[in-house]
C-alpha cells in the first residue's frame, strides 16, 4: 500500500479516535453533560491553540469549554504554553516568531516570555528571545524560577535580576515550582537514565525520582505533595513496542503511583491540576508529543476521583488495569497546555 | 525523471570524464587532509581536543524520531592537542549519534559537527570537547557508565575522524 495512503488512512483514524468534540457541543454520555455542567462556572482555563489566522494564540474558556475567546490574536506570533499565577491575576506564555514549530518539548527554549492580565490585556514582553527559559511562577508571583544550563535561576520580576542560582542537577525541561515554595519538579537525567520525572528540594538540593522510565511534563497538585505526570510504560506491543503515553499521578517521592487515564491509540500530556485538586485537564493525540508541532490536541477534562479511568477499546490497557472507574471525560475541543484559575476574569477584552 | 535520449556529444562525454576527474582529485585531497583528523574546525571549537580511540558503545542507539539525546561513549585518549584531559579514559557525549556528525547540528544544538559518518568501537576520532556536558546540552543524556564513574562527561563538539 502506498506511503501516503496509510498515512491518510492513519491521520482518519486519529482524527476518529482522538479529535474532541467541538466547545460547547452536548456530549453523547450524561455523564460527561453533568460534569460539564458541575464545572462550567468554576472560573476559567487558558490553553493555546491554532487560530483562525493560522498561527497559535492563547485561548481562554470555561472549563466546559463554552465561552471561548482568543486573547492574543496576533497573526504575527505564535504564542504558547500559558500559565496562570496562583492568584489567577497574571498570565505568562511563551511569545515565538510567526512561522516558527512549537517544539513539544524545546517550547520553554522558544520565543520571548510575556506576562499579561489573565484577559490578554496589558501584555508586556519580559527580556529577549531565548531569555528567561523554562519560566514558571513562584507560588507568590513575584518570581519565575528558569532553567539554563547552569542550573536554575530565580529571578525577581520587579529588578529582572537573578537572586538566586542552584544546580539543576540533569532537569533539562519543563520546571515548576511547588504552591508551597519548598520544590520543583521537571524533567531530567537521573542515575544514567534519561526522561525521568523528578523532585528537586530548594533547602537542600536534593534530588529524588518520581518516576524513571520515559516520562515527562509533571505538574503540580495543590497540596505540594502529588505530581501529576505523563508515562509511557514499557512492554505494550502497539507501535512496535513503542507504546501510547498514559497520565499517571504519584508521590512526590516516588511512591504510590497511580494510573489516572490512558487510551490505546492516543498519547496523554499536559496534565493539569484545577485548584482545588478535584478535577484534571489533559490533552490526547494521535501524535507522541501532545500536537504542537501541528494543532495540539483535545483537551480533556475528568474528575481525579474517577481516576483509574481508561478510555476507548483499550484491551492491552485494560488488561493491566484491572476494575477501572471510567468516569466521564469532557472533550473541549483542540489545544495544548491547558492550565485553569477559579478566578474570574471579565469578559471584556 | 527527466529522461534524455539521442546521441551522447563526445564534447559532453568529456567534459563529463573532466569532472569526474576533478571530483576524484577532489576527494582523495579530503581524504588525506582528514586522515589526522585536523581541520579548521576540531582545532578552533572547544577548550580541548584530542584524538582518541572509541573504546566502547555500551548499548544500542535509540531510534526515536521524536526525542533528541545525547548518548556517552568510552573512549582512550591516544594524544591531547590543546587543553588538558584528567585521564586516559574519558566518557564522551554524542548528540543523536545515528546521525552522520554533519547532518547532527539542529535548532536545538546548533554547535556540532564533523566528518565522520558512523560511530563504530575500535575507530579513532580526533574532536573538540567540552567539559561537563550539562554546561553546554540540556537534553536527555544516556549514560550506561553512569554506576561505575564519577568523572566528568565531555561534550563531543566537533568529531573528525582519523584514519591510521
Amino acid at each position: 500500500m502506498p506511503r501516503s495512503v496509510v498515512l491518510i488512512a492513519l491521520s482518519v483514524i486519529g482524527v476518529m479516535i482522538c479529535s474532541a468534540a467541538p466547545a460547547g457541543e452536548p456530549e453523547r454520555d450524561p455523564r460527561a453533560r453533568q460534569l460539564a455542567e458541575q464545572v462550567r462556572a468554576k472560573g476559567w482555563i487558558a490553553y493555546s491553540a491554532r487560530s483562525d489566522n493560522g498561527t497559535w494564540d492563547v485561548f481562554l474558556s470555561r472549563p466546559d469549554g463554552s465561552q471561548s475567546r482568543n486573547i492574543t490574536n496576533t497573526p504575527n506570533y505564535e504564542e504558547a504554553a500559558p500559565m496562570f499565577r496562583s492568584d489567577g491575576k497574571k498570565l505568562l506564555y511563551r511569545q515565538i516568531a510567526r512561522g516558527s514549530t512549537v517544539s513539544h518539548d524545546r517550547w520553554g527554549f522558544q520565543g520571548r516570555l510575556v506576562i499579561a492580565d489573565p484577559g490578554g490585556a496589558n501584555a508586556a514582553v519580559v527580556g529577549q528571545d531565548g531569555q528567561w527559559p523554562w519560566a514558571s511562577w513562584s507560588p507568590d508571583g513575584t518570581q519565575i524560577a528558569c532553567l539554563v544550563p547552569q542550573g536554575i535561576q530565580i529571578v525577581d520580576l520587579a529588578s529582572k535580576k537573578v537572586v538566586r542560582s542552584m544546580p539543576r542537577e540533569g532537569i533539562y525541561q519543563q520546571l515548576f515550582w511547588s504552591p508551597d515554595g519548598e520544590w520543583f519538579c521537571g524533567t531530567g537525567n537521573h542515575l544514567g537514565v534519561m526522561w525521568t520525572v523528578v523532585r528537586l528540594h530548594l533547602a537542600t538540593g536534593k534530588l529524588n525520582a518520581v518516576h524513571k522510565f520515559q516520562s515527562c511534563t509533571p505538574a503540580w497538585f495543590p497540596d505540594s505533595k502529588h505530581i501529576i505526570f505523563s508515562s509511557r510504560p514499557a512492554g505494550q506491543t502497539a507501535g512496535g513496542g513503542y507504546g501510547w503515553t498514559q497520565l499517571w499521578m504519584a508521590v512526590g517521592d516516588g511512591s504510590s503511583e497511580q494510573l489516572v487515564y490512558g487510551e490505546d491509540g492516543c498519547h496523554v500530556y499536559g496534565g493539569a491540576l484545577s485548584p482545588d485538586g478535584q478535577y484534571v485537564l489533559f490533552t490526547k493525540s494521535l501524535k507522541d508529543g501532545g500536537g504542537s508541532e501541528d494543532s495540539g490536541g483535545a483537551i480533556c477534562l475528568m474528575r481525579l476521583s474517577d481516576a483509574p479511568t481508561i478510555g476507548g477499546a483499550s484491551r492491552e490497557l485494560r488488561a493491566k488495569h484491572a476494575g477501572t472507574k471510567d468516569g466521564p471525560v469532557v472533550e473541549l475541543g483542540q489545544g495544548w497546555e491547558p492550565c485553569w484559575t477559579y478566578e474570574e476574569i471579565g469578559t471584556a477584552q | 525523471m527527466m529522461q534524455v535520449t539521442g546521441p551522447v556529444n563526445p564534447c559532453r562525454r568529456l567534459l563529463g570524464l573532466g569532472l569526474l576527474l576533478l571530483a576524484g582529485a577532489c576527494c582523495g585531497s579530503c581524504a588525506s587532509r582528514t586522515e589526522s583528523g585536523e581541520d579548521a574546525e576540531v582545532t578552533t571549537r572547544g577548550s580541548t581536543e584530542v584524538t582518541a580511540r572509541l573504546v566502547e558503545i555500551r548499548g544500542e542507539f535509540p531510534e526515536n524520531v521524536n526525542y533528541d539525546y545525547a548518548f556517552v561513549m568510552k573512549y582512550e585518549v591516544l594524544q591531547t592537542h590543546r587543553g588538558k584531559v584528567d585521564s586516559d579514559v574519558i566518557y564522551v557525549g554524542h548528540y543523536n549519534p545515528r546521525k552522520p556528525r554533519a547532518a547532527a547540528a539542529d535548532e536545538r544544538v546548533e554547535q556540532v559537527g564533523g566528518n565522520l559518518v558512523q560511530f563504530r568501537a575500535g575507530d579513532v576520532h580526533r574532536m573538540a570537547l567540552e567539559s561537563p556536558i550539562d554546561n553546554y546540552f540540556m537534553g536527555g543524556i544516556i549514560d550506561k557508565y553512569f554506576e561505575e564513574k564519577s568523572d566528568p562527561i565531555y561534550w563531543a563538539i566537533w568529531t573528525n575522524r582519523v584514519v591510521k
